[in-house]
């Protein structure tokens, strides 16, 4: 849910010289910091200095126990340039963050064209598509566990009722498919996102501008390419940035259904993180893998944004 | 009338697609092991009944379930009432540095929890709130300020101006202003803010996975994961534990489903 972006203001004609806000602007402005006290004290002491200390640890080599870290400048970053776990982690996130925003994307568009008319039963299929995305990913994880089974899974049993019986495999066990099973099954839970975005945003293009098309002869595709897919374009930013950011922080449902195994298949960088620094006890050296997962989220975020701005104009 | 069928086969395959995995655990939920071994899919013959009531008692979900309703209980409205004096006060006046708050609270929308879970678990530790409900709460209200501030920030900008400045005129406090004409006023985005925050906080993975390893801290989502491990072999009694946990929330999703869907897109849209 990481998209919210500041806005520029309105211009404000006439705001300040209301006269009761005229009338006492100091005791307006004392009040305006109390209200947002609260928040930011919490905010600050849970959120931001965490943030900084993450940078202060990656810089030691603190193991979470010793009375004193010790100081050992980039030596951390030394390490991580030359640690292959390191980059298989990371080219996976590569994987997982394109393949999963170019699935999620082309199939949530494809369902929401194929409901653009409200049919009948459009209530139903937009609670059942929508459903996975409310449910904790424990349960999508096991859900997609079972599927995958090899003793007892829908996946092989289907695949050997077709004649399909020698592509059936364990899955999740098998180190050149695990990764993306897993992906499927996180895409599977994030369409409805995309999808009720894509279907809200549908509801509002210009019918008469489809129709003018229509008229002057243009094909189906030319109509999607050049009249639907403009219109679209701030939607298409805004699921691109969502599940951009989620594909990222991804690990929930890796943690869920392989733990990062087998044999580092489904290593990334957040279950990377949360490996070295919570199970190997290696603190500083897991603040410095989840500095590069800041890095990166950061740059991706504002990228958007600028992206977005540029299209306002 | 062929495209017209030809959709609606490919809108009933994604139906099935999104349904027939519940169907099938919770189906599983009802048979005994064997019976999962040997016929997967088919419909239980002797719906096990037993099963729900050995998942809520052995398998702890009553106590599972309890604790998600307290986490939801405390961090719900932490979030909201601190969310909503923040977004009023940030999106109703101009305050000095207003711009630096902002991008403050921006910056962690932008960033992953993961960027922060290290030092933050030290942090919870050496406040000694780790092993209570607190080290649980305190963190995930914390982590849903920065979404929830902006939240209500775009809601009370929408507002007009007027209205708070006639209250005043008529000799109103500043709070008074606030919690009896904006609030109110701002209500369809209270409801956004409080359905998706429950949603967030029903759903909330890595946080109890960090803080809540006791026995008696953990809510639904990772008890479940400890449950696995006890009873990997036990089929039913995951399945019976998976519809434990997952009914709840579709059945708050079904009555209130419009505000789901709403707060969602208005949520990221906003």
């Amino acid at each position: 849910m990481a998209t919210t972006m500041i806005r520029s203001r309105p211009p404000l004609a006439g705001r300040s010289t209301a006269p009761a806000a005229r009338r006492r602007p100091g005791d307006r402005r004392v009040s305006g910091y109390l209200f947002v006290l609260p928040a930011l004290a919490v905010y600050a002491l849970f959120i931001l200095y965490p943030l900084v200390q993450s940078v202060y640890l990656s810089l030691t080599d603190w193991d979470g126990a010793k009375p004193h870290k010790t100081f050992i400048g980039l030596g951390n970053f030394d390490r991580l340039v030359h640690d292959t776990l390191f980059w298989r982690a990371l080219w996976h996130n590569l994987i997982w963050v394109v393949l999963g925003t170019a699935l999620a994307m082309a199939v949530s568009l494809l369902l929401a064209m194929l409901v653009w008319s409200r049919p009948r039963g459009f209530t139903v299929f937009r609670t059942v598509y929508f459903m996975p995305q409310i449910l904790p990913a424990i349960i999508v994880g096991i859900v997609w566990s079972w599927i995958y089974s090899p003793a007892f899974g829908i996946l092989d049993r289907g695949l050997s009722a077709v004649g399909l019986g020698s592509w059936s495999r364990g899955w999740l066990g098998d180190p050149d498919f695990a990764l993306y099973a897993v992906l499927v099954a996180s895409v599977w839970a994030t369409i409805g996102l995309a999808f009720v975005i894509f279907t809200a945003a549908l509801h509002n293009v210009d019918q008469d501008l489809l129709d003018a098309a229509r008229v002057d002869g243009a094909g189906a595709w030319q109509r999607f390419r050049h009249v639907v897919v403009p219109q679209l374009s701030s939607a298409v930013t805004l699921v691109t940035v969502l599940l951009l950011v989620h594909g990222f922080q991804a690990f929930d449902h890796v943690w869920i259904m392989t733990k990062g195994g087998p044999d580092n298949s489904t290593q990334l960088l957040a279950t990377y993180t949360y490996q070295k620094a919570f199970m190997e006890n290696d603190v500083g050296y897991g603040a410095a893998i989840s500095l590069v997962l800041t890095v990166l989220s950061l740059v991706v975020s504002l990228a958007v944004v600028r992206l977005r701005e540029r299209g306002d104009r | 009338m062929t495209t017209r069928t030809s959709r609606y086969v490919i809108l009933a395959m994604f139906l099935v697609l999104f349904l027939l995995p519940f169907v099938w655990i919770w189906s599983s939920a009802l048979k005994s092991n064997s019976e999962i071994n040997a016929d997967p899919f088919g419909l239980p013959t002797s719906p096990q009944w037993g099963n729900l009531a050995d998942a809520w008692t052995t398998g702890r979900f009553g106590k599972y379930l309890g604790n998600t309703v307290l986490y939801c209980a405390f961090v719900v409205p932490g979030v909201t009432v601190l969310s909503c004096l923040a977004g009023y006060a940030l999106g109703t006046r101009r305050l000095p540095g207003e711009r630096y708050l902002l991008g403050l609270f921006l910056l962690g929308i932008m960033i992953p929890f993961q960027s922060i879970m290290v030092p933050q678990y030290y942090l919870v530790r050496d406040l000694d709130l780790l092993g209570s409900y607190w080290g649980v709460i305190v963190p995930s209200i914390a982590l849903g300020l920065a979404f929830g501030t902006f939240l209500m920030r775009s809601f009370f900008r929408e507002l007009p101006e007027e209205i708070g400045n006639a209250a005043r005129l008529d000799g109103a406090g500043e709070w008074r202003v606030f919690s009896r004409i904006m609030l109110p006023l701002a209500r369809p985005g209270l409801i956004t803010m409080v359905v998706l925050q429950f949603m967030f906080t029903w759903n909330m993975f890595l946080i109890p996975l960090l803080y809540g390893q006791d026995e008696n801290l953990r809510p639904v989502s990772t008890g479940i994961m400890f449950f696995i491990g006890e009873y990997s072999v036990d089929r039913s009694m995951i399945a019976a534990g998976v519809t434990l946990a997952s009914v709840p929330i579709i059945v708050v999703y079904l009555v209130l489903q419009r505000h789901f869907i709403q707060g969602m897109t208005s949520g990221a849209l906003k």
